[in-house]
């Protein structure tokens, strides 16, 4: 089991390696597919299943399936695709600049497996992410607030700059 | 720009703002931080020019970084302490990371590339509050973490500032990016001295905000973007010109205007600590920005191109008076005497 959370991690890693070493949007999607659904089993394993849950509907669900409609609209006649030496010495690049982070920052120590995490204690008798996410919305509910303006402000703030502009990006002029 | 659209910035400005400023929790520090980032992206690219299209997404991009600095920084935090308060950021990685994060807000060397660009392309009060109600969250939390933070690296940030912000403003003809430069030089000193009273930077900072938001309001009312367009506006507005000297030796810092008094509050504070060499070193640096605050100053008053001396004011302005402009002013001239009084304010 550990070994596979770990194998978990490093597909995480390669996802985000892949949307990261820019290629063009319809190929580096399935970065972001590969890394949100290895990052939901990473927090089944953290023993939060609901905040798991929510992740997959909303952001796969949702958020994903939005942003490959629009992408699609906005179309590019000659897409990088991973067989383009620049995706690859970007990833080649990437991979380097990390293990030269860990080996420097001596972040080993950080490397533990089992983290131990505290489900339910004391007067908790519901697991910790479903009474977390009661308590967003009972003694929380200011950071409720506050993050749904936030969501709401990004929004507005996109709408404003794509506002006018044809085709609908943030080009310019 | 769309009025409902301008609302909503505006006041998820002061909504970001706040909560920053009253959080003891980083999660809520950085929402806050990333509220206010978001919120100025579209007053900055307002014009739609490509200028600032450009800056708004070199904005974007630095800021989104450092905030995700801070939210590491405040993670591995968690992670050794098992807090969150602000106040108690005892984890040396994480003091690291805070302290870079920062730099990169507020524009300190070497991640000050970004902010004379940025305020080149956005217009001239979007650069005021870029100026200082921008940097006014970054500082608080620099403030209430500041006994945690190695004093070796913020003594070096803060003279590589001054150093940089002088030097480079030398050759600018552009009014925003010599204000630009003006604020990180004006940074790197409210930096050297957060270590050792942390006060003191919070008061330069006031000090700085209200003689930088001086200069921007009297820039937008003459609309003098370049030093060329600053040596003939004396004939619309002579008094506002002969203010903006003033203003302009007070930001240098020169007795006996306001800009003098954080100069000499942490000049004072540095060599009680036994800081001599700091202090010698950083007032020998903002020296450099004396002269590009003399030329500006020049410019403003003296040079009288291509008329003759006996030229007159135009006789027919259109200007109205600004109070704003005006108390200001006086207040950026004249508070040195109040030296006691404010000390004990902050």
């Amino acid at each position: 089991m550990t070994y596979f959370v770990i194998f978990l991690g490093i597909c995480f890693m390669l996802g985000v390696l892949a949307v990261a070493s820019n290629p063009s949007p319809y190929y580096g999607v399935v970065g972001l597919v590969v890394a949100s659904v290895v990052g939901c089993g990473w927090l089944v394993n953290l023993g939060v299943s609901f905040i798991s849950l929510a992740l997959f509907m909303v952001y796969l669900g949702g958020m994903l399936v939005v942003f490959v409609y629009s992408v699609s609209l906005a179309a590019d006649p000659y897409p990088e695709a991973w067989g383009d030496w620049r995706v690859v010495g970007y990833g080649l690049g990437f991979i380097f600049v990390i293990y030269v982070g860990v080996v420097l920052g001596e972040l080993v120590e950080y490397w533990k497996v089992g983290v131990l995490t505290v489900d339910s204690a004391g007067v908790f008798f519901v697991r910790l992410d479903f009474s977390g996410v009661a308590m967003f919305y009972s003694c929380g509910v200011g950071l409720l607030l506050v993050a749904g303006w936030g969501l709401l402000l990004v929004l507005f703030v996109v709408l404003e700059l794509v506002r006018g502009l044809s085709r609908g990006a943030i080009r310019a002029v | 720009m769309n009025p409902h659209a301008k609302l909503i910035s505006t006041m998820s400005l002061i909504m970001g703002t706040s909560i920053t400023m009253s959080s003891n929790h980083w999660i809520l520090a950085w929402t806050g931080l990333e509220v206010n980032t978001l919120a100025i992206i579209p007053l900055i690219s307002k014009s739609h020019h490509p200028r600032a299209i450009e800056a708004a997404i070199k904005y974007f991009l630095t800021q989104s970084t450092a905030s995700a600095l801070i939210l590491f920084s405040s993670l591995t935090n968690a992670w050794s302490t098992g807090q969150w308060d602000i106040t108690q950021l005892n984890n040396p990685t994480s003091c690291l990371l805070l302290t870079m994060a920062i730099a990169i807000k507020l524009g300190l060397v070497p991640f000050h590339f970004w902010f004379p660009e940025v305020l080149q392309g956005s217009s001239m009060t979007t650069a005021l509050l870029l100026s200082t109600l921008m940097k006014l969250p970054p500082i608080t939390l620099l403030f209430m973490s500041s006994q945690s933070l190695n004093p070796a690296l913020l003594t070096t940030l803060a003279i590589s500032s001054a150093l940089v912000g002088g030097w480079m403003g030398l050759n600018q003809t552009q009014t925003r990016k010599i204000l630009a430069f003006s604020s990180i030089s004006h940074l790197g000193w409210m930096i050297a001295i957060i270590i050792y009273d942390p006060h003191l930077t919070i008061l330069t900072f006031a000090l700085y905000s209200l003689m930088t938001t001086t200069m921007f309001l009297s820039l937008t009312q003459i609309k003098v973007l370049k030093l060329s367009t600053m040596l003939i506006s004396w004939t619309k507005t002579p008094m506002l010109n002969a203010t903006m000297m003033l203003a302009l030796l007070s930001l240098a810092g020169l007795p006996p205007l306001t800009g003098f008094m954080p100069k000499w509050l942490i000049i004072q504070e540095l060599t009680k600590q036994g800081m001599t060499p700091t202090a010698t070193t950083i007032t020998l640096l903002s020296l450099l920005g004396l002269f590009f605050y003399l030329r500006l100053a020049y410019h403003s008053t003296i040079m009288l191109p291509p008329n003759s001396s006996n030229h007159m004011k135009l006789w027919r302005t259109n200007k109205a008076s600004n109070t704003p402009t005006a108390i200001l002013s006086t207040l950026s001239i004249s508070l040195l005497p109040m030296t006691p009084l404010i000390t004990t304010m902050f």
